[in-house]
């Protein structure tokens, strides 16, 4: 028996309604942030959000590539949880080498290589030996924040040079530079992955593994890939904290939990519920927004990590949900 | 009314020095910082003043946090309050945010002064008086802190007197960078540079946080292994959350012969003091209340248009011992 046409349409208007949701939230929260919150939409005020949100919205970028790379199924799919020791360590490395007076050039070069070579380190568990990206990343989150340590002994390190300071206090169009380095490496990676080969067969790669592998997709390259690529947003992140906190700081693992809460909450903004780095980006400024509307509004901080918390019960029980629909 | 507040300043300096000389609390020390504390402030009446904290997990900047949002709700104004649980990134954003929330005026407590001062220059910039407690920034109208050179001197000699100049010390120096710190733990160096014959245990161990405690208690119950009785006499820690590990690790493993010394007077670090046998020699006592109700008025007295406030308040501290330490817990309000 056919469906009728009202049955056939519900699953689809759920979807659309979820996904026009997510978005009319966002829209709603920032309502009640404009008309309660004074100056909130004060152009530097907004372009302010957008720059605080370079840090963890890079790092949720790389996470997303992953978890895009390897499927979002917690447990199995794609992840990666040593991007925040990472971001420590890479920080840690640019401002050693810069306080032991290397050029830029020498710093630079070294810190990316540090978020690559973090990022070869997994692909090479992850795909090479096989191991579930859980263990195998915590595994080398651990062994990427010893060797901070190693390197800092668990202290600042202060550190100042034309790139951090441009990073840190650069205006660009009225727009500060760590907000062009979140929008900039956003539009590079959407390219990436919304717009090329690539990126279509990394989404295949992460969904349909055997449907890719029987199509002649290279998977396991693919996926060596997006843990590269996540390594280098670590990296990346790196330069953005280091001009954020001067230096390298200690406790950057703290910031591991947000940037997977926000990869996970970037699907609700997507079309099919699928991690995306647009959703993602969106995620992140969601955070940052309420970060910075509570405190416009004289609520404690604190109240957002619940929110934080109630958003993705949200988002896990409606892809639980869309999960089962036909 | 500004030469009475400047008798009662330099009366509590004067107090402050002369109790620290004697390294006893007396009941002196009441009526000084009583007055300093409690002697009326300018209203706050209207003003929003925003009081941002590293964190409030510890004894020292809960009790001063919530003494400053008190004092302000005492006198009349609306107290913004930012806690960025002890997270260096949230501590940025909330600093810079403000820029945008232009309260009348922040009281800010603690932190890496290397992280936080450009964003102290940035407050300073958009015209909004910045006042610091335990942070010496030069964009602070005024810095409220214990006294920590005559707090690590008393603390320095105190150690010294105990070891009667001989003997092996085993140091945390993990925030070095944290001004109060660093100039504790120099003062340590300046005073033991004079005792030859006192040696530190290399290499100096490094405090952390969080889980400052179960830390330090791990670290030196592995050392314990490897310096059997008589090879350490004192344990030495800029702050006493650390000192409270290595107590706890020393008693754990029954080596009361080695001594601790710290600086703060978190409540469990008392608690020990009162032990019989406590390994804990001396903690020098911080008043965190008092230091935030001095911040609250000196922003009251700035927004009153007083102009002529020093760069720098010190809080009196109060070297405790076993034997005083009820009367300290009396004098800090805690009973």
């Amino acid at each position: 028996m056919n469906p009728s046409p009202v049955e056939a349409a519900r699953p689809r208007l759920g979807t659309l309604l979820l996904r026009r949701g997510a978005l009319l939230a966002f829209a709603a929260i920032l309502l009640v942030f404009a008309l309660g919150a004074p100056n909130f939409l004060a152009p530097g005020n907004l372009a302010n959000v957008l720059a605080q949100s370079a840090i963890l919205g890079i790092l949720a970028f790389g996470l997303t590539t992953v978890i895009v790379g390897g499927g979002s199924n917690v447990l199995s799919g794609g992840l990666d949880l040593s991007v925040a020791a990472n971001l420590g360590l890479s920080a840690a490395v640019y401002a050693t080498l810069d306080n032991a007076g290397y050029g830029a050039f020498a710093g630079i070069g070294l810190t990316l290589a540090t978020g690559l070579a973090v990022g070869l380190l997994n692909g090479l568990v992850v795909v090479g030996f096989r191991l579930p990206p859980l263990l195998a990343t915590l595994a080398s989150m651990n062994l990427v924040a010893g060797l901070e340590l190693v390197l800092t002994e668990n202290t600042v390190l202060p550190s100042a040079s034309p790139l951090l300071e441009w990073l840190a206090f650069g205006v660009w169009l009225g727009v500060p530079a760590l907000a062009w380095v979140l929008l900039g490496v956003a539009a590079l990676l959407i390219l990436l992955i919304d717009c090329t080969p690539f990126g279509l067969r990394l989404y295949a790669v992460g969904e349909y593994p055997e449907a890719a592998h029987a199509a002649g997709i290279a998977v396991r390259r693919h996926v060596f890939a997006s843990y590269l690529i996540s390594g280098l947003c670590g990296s990346l992140a790196a330069f953005c904290s280091a001009a954020w906190f001067s230096g390298s700081t200690t406790g950057s693992g703290e910031m591991l939990l947000s940037v997977v809460a926000i990869a996970f909450l970037g699907t609700i903004f997507s079309r099919r519920l699928r991690p995306s780095i647009g959703g993602t980006l969106l995620a992140t400024l969601l955070v940052g927004f309420m970060i910075n509307g509570f405190q416009l509004l004289n609520i404690s901080s604190f109240w957002v990590n619940g929110l934080q918390g109630v958003l993705i019960l949200l988002v896990v029980a409606l892809s639980g949900l869309s999960r089962k629909e036909p | 009314m500004n030469e009475h507040d400047g008798i009662s300043r330099r009366a509590l300096l004067g107090a402050s020095s002369a109790l620290l000389a004697l390294g006893l609390a007396a009941p002196l020390a009441r009526a000084t910082t009583q007055a300093a504390a409690e002697g009326e402030a300018p209203s706050l009446a209207g003003k929003r003043i925003a009081i941002s904290t590293v964190g409030t997990s510890i004894y020292f900047d809960s009790r001063a946090f919530q003494a400053q949002v008190e004092e302000v709700r005492r006198l009349g104004g609306t107290p913004i309050t930012l806690d960025a649980g002890r997270n260096d990134k949230a501590l940025v954003t909330q600093l810079q945010n403000l820029v945008t929330q232009k309260p009348d005026a922040v009281i800010h407590t603690l932190g890496t002064l290397s992280i936080i001062d450009p964003w102290f220059k940035r407050i300073a910039a958009a015209g909004i008086p910045l006042f610091t407690i335990e942070v010496p920034s030069q964009h602070a109208v005024n810095t409220v802190s214990a006294d920590n050179w005559s707090t690590g001197l008393v603390l320095a000699k105190k150690l010294v007197a105990d070891l009667r100049g001989k003997g092996r010390v085993l140091v945390f120096n993990g925030f070095y960078g944290v001004p109060s710190c660093g100039i504790r733990y120099d003062q340590l160096r300046l005073v033991t540079k004079y005792y030859p014959q006192i040696e530190f245990l290399q290499p100096e161990l490094r405090d952390v946080i969080p889980n400052t405690v179960q830390d330090a208690r791990a670290q030196v119950a592995a050392l314990l292994n490897k310096y059997p009785k008589g090879e350490i006499d004192a344990i030495w820690t800029a702050w006493d959350l650390p000192q409270l590990g290595a107590s706890q690790a020393l008693i754990e493993a029954g080596r009361k012969e080695i001594r601790t010394y710290g600086v703060d007077g978190t409540p469990e670090v008392l608690e020990l003091l009162k032990r019989p046998d406590s390994p804990v020699a001396a903690v020098v006592a911080q008043q965190p209340a008092l230091i935030g109700r001095i911040a609250v008025h000196n922003v009251a007295r700035y927004l009153a248009g007083e102009r002529d406030l020093p760069r720098e308040t010190f809080v009196d501290t109060l070297l405790t011992t076993a034997d005083n330490v009820d009367e300290v817990k009396r004098l800090r309000g805690d009973a």
